[in-house]
């Protein structure tokens, strides 16, 4: 394999007709922090995007952002907080994710109810084609209709488009004040009732999230940010709602780091990640705590992302990560095996089922590569 | 028209000139008559349509409340309008999901209204929320004054059912966040009816805030006023909302709604603070501060809903007022970098004089969303709308040249088609085009907008050369 990292988009997008030319298919590498996702096979050229970094510009009275993919989300978070900013996405790999990484495999963390996710922060992008063109979709403004939002197809695309070679964000003030609390409760019932009476609460929290790990024990973390005064009052709401559910609470320590990082941790086994319609989370929560196989659950009850790491016998964690996916579609969900140990791979594959629309998917997948270089594998969808 | 009518029954085929002839328009300024009207009642009339248009080679154009800006419902290239009056059904109210399923002739402002009891409302409110449908918002990706702080249509939609120029239904999307696969919900958000004809849309719902405040401040010039726009977001503030209204704007509107905006005024901001009670006084009182030192001769506070509602009159009730100044207005969508706004503003009121034409702006100052109505009365002549647009192009070329974009909200339609390549590159294009390609393979759908045509741009491909 060939490992080529371009100075820039007009390199890279060189890299990308020359394969297509030749037929040699490529993998697009950031950290290479989500190289588990999709069933991926050996490549002819890997295109690293390292040399794609760095704020290319940023007007903080803008409350906007453009930087390179290769750029990593620490580095510019940063950067952005040395102006009194943030751009308010949380992903798992926190400290290793590209930006080109995180929109490629629409990787988004607890904050997205609040914020938005990837999808409703990216404003405009740069792209390199496989037809050896740059295109520019969307702008440096946080408003604009003109044209197609290719922006969105981007996000998710998991690189089987083209490369994204840069990016624009909106971004906002960081909040003056930071609190946040963690209680335990036995029964998921009371966790989860907390969890939804603190989200649909007037004070918008920023995190909450429900966890399940080693014993029987559920841990329901709440954060918020703010000005002092609404902090204050997130917390007292919180507080109110835990008492009412016999919930101890504590301080927030690092806790949703660590459960945010769980995609990083699953190195055996198999981590499902499902996507449901709010109200059926503790539902499938319940359900994912009686399989003999849990190792560990969180939860976002704020948007309905739950994952589920599944550790034990081949076939005993096969057969339960099958029947999560399933109970996802059954309440109008979806799901996929997010990550799996190596040799479990050709048992489980990412995408086992597809998705609506996915003729559609093809034939966009087709139009903007029709020679079929890039990621191939990756995204079972197309 | 008869093939149309054996098909789906004479009720729901227009097709007498006189019935023709009310949807020619739309709240633009071109006009194109349809050569049949259909009003369907499901998604099966709508997928039956499709697959006799499909079969005939007939174009077809999506039509909601007829509100849009940017002539998006007109069939430029004739054809069949299709009008979703008759489809206009809240599904289902499902608070548990904080979602609401509608079809698409739904009133945008009566889905709100539907879901306040739960202490619920859909946040895009464009400013035709009294008319306009939510098709017609997925369609656009619609903002409203409020999008600064909640986002536009396409963060608001979650699922959408879709009937593709060929008659196949496909639903993408659903309740929850997200769906595997491309974001095809996404891509189709805000392609202005040239992907497919949307039957039934998803959309979150969102918590009422708990309490909001609304202030009206009026300084001695927009420059001031602008300032005020930049220095609120550089204290770390993103109000709910920040809308600009220049005097020419104030005059019409005072005259028509009575909104109590102070008429000596260069130009005031409409600004609203909403979400948990505490903390919306400090940060009130923040703003106030800051409207005080940058001049603002009157800072004034909604004391009550009754006052609140008010001030917004004036602001959503202006385009409209209007007709107090002009019989005529040609009104302009243009974004730009929040930090150009004194400089563009500049710009728009020159552009106005040199074409001899009143401008007045009503606009989302702090998007940097630019509503310039340029004012003109065709009575005098074909030369006035012209004139207009003349102005209007200049206007748009200033905010692409300041590294922003031809519309915000009101979308590209047969209005700025021509006008794309001023903002995108060819490769830009074709790229957009094969994703119109893999919906609409055959360019039966809306054609005429978004892309430049050869025929109806060449005249501006031309003037364009010699600039």
């Amino acid at each position: 394999m060939t490992r080529v990292i371009p100075a820039d988009a007009a390199e890279c997008a060189r890299v990308l007709v020359e394969a297509a030319r030749d037929r040699r298919t490529v993998r697009i590498s950031g950290s290479g922090t989500k190289a588990y996702i999709g069933d991926v096979t050996q490549t002819d050229i890997e295109v690293g995007t390292s040399r794609l970094g760095g704020v290319l510009d940023h007007e903080p009275a803008d409350l906007t952002v453009t930087v390179g993919a290769g750029m990593r989300v620490v580095d510019l978070a940063a950067i952005l907080a040395r102006a009194g900013q943030f751009l308010p996405l949380d992903p798992p790999h926190g400290n290793e994710a590209t930006i080109g990484g995180m929109i490629a495999a629409n990787s988004n963390g607890f904050w997205r109810a609040r914020y938005g996710a990837v999808r409703d922060l990216l404003i405009g992008t740069r792209i390199a084609l496989a037809d050896g063109t740059i295109a520019r979709a969307g702008g440096r403004v946080v408003k604009n209709v003109a044209g197609y939002d290719l922006d969105k197809l981007l996000v998710g695309s998991f690189g089987t488009l083209g490369v994204i070679v840069e990016a624009t964000f909106k971004v906002i003030p960081l909040p003056a004040a930071s609190d946040g609390l963690v209680a335990g409760f036995t029964r998921s019932a009371d966790a989860f009732a907390t969890a939804d009476a603190v989200v649909r609460g007037a004070s918008r929290v920023e995190a909450c999230v429900v966890e399940r790990s080693e014993g029987t024990a559920w841990r329901l973390a709440v954060q918020t940010r703010g000005s002092a005064a609404t902090v204050r009052r997130s917390i007292e709401d919180a507080r109110r709602e835990l008492a009412a559910r016999q919930g101890e609470p504590r301080d927030l320590g690092d806790d949703l780091g660590s459960m945010r990082e769980l995609p990083a941790r699953a190195t055996e086994g198999a981590l499902v990640r499902v996507s449901l319609p709010l109200a059926a989370t503790p539902a499938f929560a319940e359900t994912a705590a009686r399989l003999e196989s849990l190792a560990a659950l969180v939860a976002d009850a704020a948007s309905g992302i739950v994952r589920v790491h599944l550790l034990g016998d081949d076939d005993d964690l096969i057969r339960d990560a099958e029947a999560l996916l399933l109970a996802a579609r059954v309440v109008g969900g979806t799901g996929r095996i997010e990550r799996r140990a190596e040799h479990l791979a050709s048992r489980l594959s990412t995408w086992p089922t597809r998705p609506n629309g996915d003729f559609l998917m093809r034939r966009i997948k087709e139009a903007f590569d029709p020679a079929g270089i890039l990621e191939p594998g990756r995204a079972a969808f197309v | 028209m008869r093939g149309l009518i054996a098909l789906l029954g004479s009720a729901k085929v227009l097709g007498a000139h006189h019935d023709l002839l009310l949807y020619e328009y739309d709240g633009a300024v071109d006009t194109a008559t349809p050569d049949a009207v259909v009003l369907p009642e499901s998604t099966a009339d709508v997928a039956a349509l499709a697959r006799f248009c499909h079969e005939h080679a007939v174009p077809i154009v999506p039509r909601g409340a007829g509100t849009g800006l940017s002539g998006g419902a007109i069939p430029v290239e004739g054809g069949v309008v299709v009008s979703f009056a008759r489809m206009a059904r809240i599904v289902e109210i499902d608070v548990p999901n904080l979602r609401a399923v509608v079809q698409p002739g739904v009133i945008n402002l009566h889905l709100s209204t539907a879901v306040a009891p739960e202490g619920l409302y859909f946040v895009p409110d464009p400013s035709s929320q009294k008319a306009c449908t939510l098709g017609g918002n997925v369609a656009e990706n619609s903002g409203g004054p409020h999008t600064l702080a909640y986002g536009v249509t396409t963060n608001h939609v979650t699922g959408i059912e879709v009937v593709l120029s060929d008659g196949t239904v496909v639903r993408l999307g659903g309740k929850a966040v997200e769906d595997e696969g491309y974001d095809l919900v996404g891509a189709f958000v805000g392609s202005e009816g040239t992907l497919g004809l949307v039957t039934e849309i998803t959309v979150k719902l969102t918590p009422l805030p708990e309490d909001k405040r609304t202030l009206m401040a009026a300084f001695p010039t927009m420059d001031e006023a602008s300032e005020t726009v930049s220095a609120i977001i550089a204290a770390g503030i993103v109000p709910s909302a920040m809308e600009m209204m220049d005097q020419l704007a104030i005059q019409a509107v005072e005259a028509a709604v009575h909104a109590g905006y102070p008429l000596d005024a260069g130009g005031i901001l409409l600004l609203e603070v909403d979400g948990p009670r505490d903390g919306l006084d400090d940060a009130r009182e923040r703003i106030e501060r800051i409207c005080r030192d940058h001049l603002a001769s009157e800072v004034r506070v909604a004391t009550s809903a009754l006052e609140r509602d008010r001030l917004w009159a004036g602001r959503k009730g202006a385009f409209a007022a209007m007709g107090r100044l002009s019989p005529d207005y040609y009104v302009q969508d243009g974004v730009i970098p929040r930090t150009r706004l004194p400089d563009i503003l500049r710009l728009v009121k020159d552009a106005g004089v040199r074409h001899r034409l009143r401008v007045a702006n009503v606009f989302h100052a702090g998007d940097g969303n630019l509503h310039p109505l340029i004012l003109f009365d065709s009575r005098l002549g074909p030369d006035e709308l012209e004139r207009a647009k003349a102005a209007g192009l200049e206007i748009l070329t200033a905010c692409v040249e300041a590294g922003g974009s031809i519309t915000g909200e009101h979308g590209v339609g047969m209005e700025k088609n021509c006008y794309m390549p001023l903002q995108f590159q060819p490769t830009d294009l074709a790229a957009m085009r094969r994703v119109k390609d893999a919906f609409d393979p055959d360019g039966l759908m809306n054609p005429g907008k978004i892309f430049p045509t050869p025929s109806r741009c060449r005249e501006f491909a031309f003037a364009s050369t010699v600039r």
